[in-house]
């Protein structure tokens, strides 16, 4: 025991000044900062389930590149990812572990329209800003106080595409049919202010999607002499309407979306049906530099539209963070539109780069992935890229991305 | 870290109640009701349209009770006949017809933009904090007074009564018991009980869609009674309360296992539950606190 003691001494004067130095180790670890937080709210199983998992991923990797190259104001970004289980239900649990026990400053990647409504109150009431790729036009139209914004173009967006590429195609008059969906009357809308603002007319016809046969709508369609029609619904009732139309020997331009007339539908039907029926829907802008380096970065060849949104989120959060010399949720509401949009900043395609800029005391406009990624006030997005498809001898061609 | 304790005991409170409700249709009479979740859709859609429609929040979780009793009543006289398996079935095919009505009937509920604004009672009073303060005290002294009351029920002739209807109803019923009525009381009680439930969380978190009423959260009341102890009120409820330890705790296991990506460890958490349900089931049948049958007073 006395031999234990003596042979002590020595290590306690190593231990107590291995112990003193330690006092000073904090204050070194806290020039460093505490790592800022930021949490993942994808869902990783239930119906969002073959998405969430690389949304997640996503960010893990634009935050594992921005911190080997420093960080944002000096301090790490640590990503904690949660599931929302598709379920608005569970989702507003894991969100209020991200909120109350990480204290992150941001979260990215809800998907589900319900979830993102029920998570949304959470997010502003504590001031964590929210970034979504829901699209029900009505999340916007929450009371967010601009902690919120969402990359996925909604209905309102869509529709005016739909009306602005009849318009340009020269039609005049625009006749819309759709199924009862909960896109569809605001869809009409959004059409009909594009194709009157090009002094067209339009007009619209509801029909049940269960109906064999649209005999009696297609007389009203054609009642209408219509040289653009717009299809708003499904393959389906899309197909059984494409024949009837033909049928009735309608010769004037067809207009759909992507999910409706697809390979499917122009494989089921005689060639001379579907020939020259255009298809929209929106797109990532594939020739942008930020998605070329999204395809490298993840080793996804042809990345989800989820996840290049999520991309596009991570990367102006960061940016915004730097931007407003703070990690808060409130700074970054502040600021992600100087980042986003600003008018006379230089063009960058991620965070990296955007943060040495930022850095020199510039600003930055960032292009994303997605497509230009400028938000209005209510958190929309203003403008999104779509890719414009025509069937052409039986195929679908694509004409052009815009 | 206090916030979110005092919001996962809320929600814990909130799937006592359900767990109580389930257990008196299934522990106490013995009839598999799959459908809890639409008894709860129905009491948190029906507290929502009642206030938003102007009435004071205390009117709309009556209302809640009322609707979710008149469902129960539907339910037993629509299906008498049915037993076990069958009734499950039907049950289950139930809480899916109001989840779609919930979908589809957009007029009403607004259909899959769900309800949103749903006015949380004293919230602009207490603020934030103060409100989940409230809100969790309100509902652990619910959860105490249902509990109370169905151990006083348990434990009298009429719970006896409900119990021997569960073990052999022919028998029940030569021995004078009305069985049909015991049957549709205790259904009326259980989905009242869910529908409370469902008011009370539509006015908690302000926001409710059809999207929220997944047949999971019938599963997860499921474990919570047969963790608990089928067949006890407070196994219910103790059942409920170690449910959402466990969902929440998990949360904070990623740290432990670095190695396990974020969609693998979501999947783990689902496996952990189904495990754990087999293994209480395979070692502790009876649940953490088992049915204990107090002998009839001699008279």
């Amino acid at each position: 025991m006395m031999k234990n003691h003596t042979l002590n001494r020595r290590h306690f004067l190593g231990a107590s000044s291995l112990l003193l130095g330690s006092t000073a180790l904090p204050s070194f670890v806290w020039a460093q900062g505490e790592p800022i937080k930021i949490g993942t709210l994808t869902p990783l199983t239930g119906s969002g389930g073959p998405y969430g998992p690389v949304m997640a991923n996503t960010v893990k990797a634009v935050v594992d590149e921005v911190n080997a190259a420093g960080g944002v104001l000096g301090r790490k970004i640590e990503v904690i990812s949660e599931d929302d289980q598709t379920n608005p239900e569970a989702g507003v649990r894991a969100a209020r572990k991200l909120i109350d026990v990480d204290a992150v400053s941001a979260i990215v990647g809800t998907w589900a329209s319900s979830v993102t409504t029920a998570v949304a109150p959470l997010c502003w009431e504590s001031k964590t800003f929210l970034a979504t790729v829901s699209g029900a036009d009505s999340i916007t139209e929450l009371p967010h106080q601009g902690y919120l914004v969402r990359t996925q173009p909604n209905t309102t967006l869509q529709g005016r595409k739909f009306g602005e590429f009849a318009a340009a195609e020269g039609a005049k008059r625009v006749f819309f049919v759709s199924p009862q969906t909960p896109y569809a009357e605001s869809q009409f809308q959004n059409i009909t202010k594009a194709v009157e603002a090009a002094g067209g007319e339009t007009s619209s016809l509801i029909y049940d999607d269960k109906k064999p046969s649209y005999r009696s709508e297609v007389d009203e369609v054609m009642r209408f002499e219509p040289d653009a029609i717009i299809f708003g619904g499904y393959t389906p009732d899309t197909t059984v309407m494409l024949k009837e139309l033909y049928r009735a020997g309608y010769q004037g331009k067809k207009i759909a979306f992507a999910y409706a007339v697809n390979e499917k539908l122009v494989d089921s039907v005689p060639a001379e049906v579907v020939e020259g029926c255009y298809t929209i829907a929106p797109s990532s802008n594939e020739s942008s530099t930020a998605y070329q380096r999204l395809v490298k970065l993840i080793g996804v060849d042809s990345p989800d539209p989820y996840t290049v949104q999520v991309y596009d989120q991570i990367n102006l959060i960061i940016m915004a963070m730097a931007a407003a010399g703070d990690s808060s949720g409130t700074a970054i509401k502040d600021a992600i539109r100087k980042v986003s949009q600003a008018a006379d900043g230089t063009k960058v395609d991620n965070a990296v780069d955007g943060l040495k800029l930022i850095a020199e005391g510039k600003p930055v406009n960032y292009e994303g992935a997605s497509g230009p990624c400028d938000f209005t006030d209510k958190g929309d997005i203003s403008d999104s890229s779509f890719r414009y498809e025509q069937v052409r001898d039986g195929k679908l061609t694509l004409i052009k991305i815009a | 870290m206090l916030a979110y304790l005092i919001f996962a005991l809320t929600i814990g409170g909130i799937y006592a109640l359900l767990a109580l409700s389930l257990n008196l249709i299934w522990g106490g009479i013995g009839l598999v009701n799959l459908g809890l979740v639409g008894f709860f859709a129905l009491g948190a859609y029906a507290s929502a349209l009642l206030t938003g429609a102007g009435l004071p929040v205390l009117f709309g979780w009556g209302g809640a009770i009322v609707v979710g009793a008149i469902a129960g009543l539907v339910v037993t006289l629509a299906t008498t006949r049915l037993r076990d398996d069958y009734l499950a079935i039907v049950t289950l095919g139930l809480a899916e017809v109001i989840r779609l009505v919930a979908l589809n009937e957009r007029w009403l509920t607004n259909g899959s933009d769900g309800i949103s604004g749903i006015q949380a009672p004293m919230k602009s009073a207490l603020g934030n904090q103060g409100f989940n303060l409230f809100y969790l005290a309100l509902v652990s002294v619910i959860v105490l007074v249902v509990w109370l009351a169905l151990r006083r029920l348990d434990r009298s002739p009429y719970g006896r009564a409900m119990k021997a209807i569960r073990e052999d109803q022919e028998l029940a019923g030569f021995a004078g018991k009305n069985v049909l009525g015991f049957k549709v009381q205790a259904f009326a009680v259980s989905a009242a009980l869910a529908g409370l439930a469902g008011a009370l969380y539509a006015h908690f978190q302000s926001y409710i869609s059809p999207d929220h009423f997944q047949p999971l959260i019938t599963i997860y009341i499921f474990l919570a009674v047969a963790a608990g102890g089928v067949g006890r009120p407070a196994g219910g409820v103790l059942g409920a309360y170690v449910v959402v330890f466990f969902l929440e705790l998990t949360r904070f296991l990623p740290d432990l296992v670095p190695w396990l990506a974020p969609a693998q460890f979501a999947a783990c958490r689902e496996i952990l539950v189904g495990l754990s349900l087999i293994l209480v089931l395979r070692f502790r049948p009876q649940g953490l606190l088992p049915e204990q049958i107090v002998p009839a007073p001699k008279s």
